[in-house]
């Protein structure tokens, strides 16, 4: 078993912000969701029509939040820990590392997952989904990458639902991932998924993205290494996120 | 070949998990000769988007609020009519430079979407180096309006006419 993640990390506010200059090539056709794509209908009518204009500027790409180590509790990085029981459902335990397009790690990262619980349903009020609310599982949890930019949390399989967007419309299992990275212009909100889930084909936020091996790089992977024991089984995810260092080789 | 990890929406229910850092810099409001900043987040149809969220970064005023929790962030969801705010310290200013860099994220938004506010009275609007990056008849989108009470209003068009300008950084 890995040693668990965002314990101990010396923070400097003074410091710690300022990490790059990092440089971002322009992302390929294909890799991201296009904006509007009308089998997820809410894009129709909020998804930008003019693309996002290519610009320079040090502050976002040098500059980010620091987040001390002192906001990440325990509980944070075990989401079946959060309330007064066990909640119901498959505990699994999910880690990967966090990367930037040069392989390298990124460090000190902070990340949020939420999901909904073994049943389908969020915590929200706003979830009107006709299944259980489990008491001992809110489903979020916030942690820092390690000096390996490695990420691990503790939690429970999160079960598919239904979203009204069409007849049928039902998500494919999933957990949120909010990533803010080193530098500003990293921040990432994604979705990861789990491997062959027969609802992938049928779900139009999966499909929004039109790279295949993009798409399949939102899906964990099983992984018997990860997995402890008789407790539970493990998933492997890595984020790779835009940016590298744009210090020329030699200088 | 690409290697990158893609974006999904945050979806309708970040709501809970979210909090924490709401929670986090909503003290910061409280801050004396703060400048308000508001607005709306509106689609295509001018309906308000209230299941919305904007985080604004304020490099500049990272030293300054070193004794927050996350100093120099905010995070703000709409509420129900689409509506959010913030303030920044008037000492924290810069001139020529953004008041506040912006994430947007929303259900129906498949990628978050980066963009910046400028004071329409900063005095060094025409100079500044990020906005002259962007074509000039567009620029207005970026600037929020003073007030009569002093607050600055500045919505966000996802679509429309007054699209706002949205960034990829380079």
């Amino acid at each position: 078993m890995r040693p668990s993640v965002g314990a101990v990390f010396p923070f400097n506010p003074s410091t710690s912000p300022l990490r790059g200059p990092m440089k971002f090539d322009a992302v390929e056709p294909g890799i991201y969701p296009e904006s509007v794509y009308p089998p997820y209908k809410s894009t129709v009518k909020r998804g930008p029509l003019q693309a996002p204009i290519r610009v320079r500027d040090e502050a976002a790409v040098t500059t980010n939040v620091p987040v001390s180590p002192k906001l990440i509790l325990p509980t944070d990085l075990d989401l079946t820990r959060q309330g007064q029981g066990e909640p119901l459902g498959e505990k699994i335990v999910v880690t990967g590392r966090l990367l930037d397009e040069d392989g390298k790690p990124i460090r000190n990262s902070l990340l949020e997952v939420w999901q909904c619980n073994s049943a389908g349903r969020y915590w929200h009020k706003k979830d009107q989904h006709d299944a259980p609310l489990d008491p001992n599982f809110p489903g979020f949890g916030k942690m820092l990458t390690d000096n390996d930019g490695r990420y691990r949390f503790v939690t429970i399989k999160p079960g598919p639902y239904p979203w009204g967007n069409h007849h049928k419309a039902w998500r494919p299992a999933h957990i949120h991932f909010s990533v803010f990275g080193s530098v500003y212009a990293q921040r990432l909100v994604t979705q990861m998924y789990f491997p062959n889930d027969p609802l992938f084909d049928y779900d139009p936020i999966f499909q929004s993205i039109p790279d295949v091996a993009a798409r399949n790089r939102l899906i964990s992977r099983f992984s018997m290494e990860e997995t402890v024991d008789d407790k539970m089984l493990g998933y492997e995810f890595d984020i790779v996120l835009r940016g590298r260092n744009a210090t020329p080789m030699g200088l | 070949m690409s290697n990158l990890t893609t974006s999904q929406t945050i979806g309708p229910f970040p709501h809970e998990a979210w909090k924490w850092a709401v929670d986090a810099t909503a003290s910061t409001d409280n801050a004396t000769a703060a400048i308000r900043i508001h607005g709306v987040i509106v689609d295509g149809d001018n309906t308000p988007i209230n299941d919305g969220w904007a985080e604004a970064w304020l490099p500049d005023s990272m030293a300054a609020e070193s004794a927050q929790a996350l100093p120099g962030y905010r995070r703000m969801s709409t509420d129900e009519a689409g509506s959010f705010a913030f303030t920044i310290s008037a000492s924290q200013i810069r001139t020529g430079k953004p008041v506040a860099y912006i994430t947007v994220f929303a259900r129906g938004l498949l990628k978050h979407q980066f963009t910046a506010i400028f004071l329409e009275d900063d005095p060094a609007l025409a100079q500044s180096a990020l906005l002259e990056q962007v074509p000039a008849a567009r620029r207005n989108t970026l600037i929020a309006r003073k007030q009569d009470d002093g607050s600055y209003r500045w919505d966000i068009h996802m679509q429309g006419d007054n699209e706002t300008v949205f960034f990829d950084y380079e």
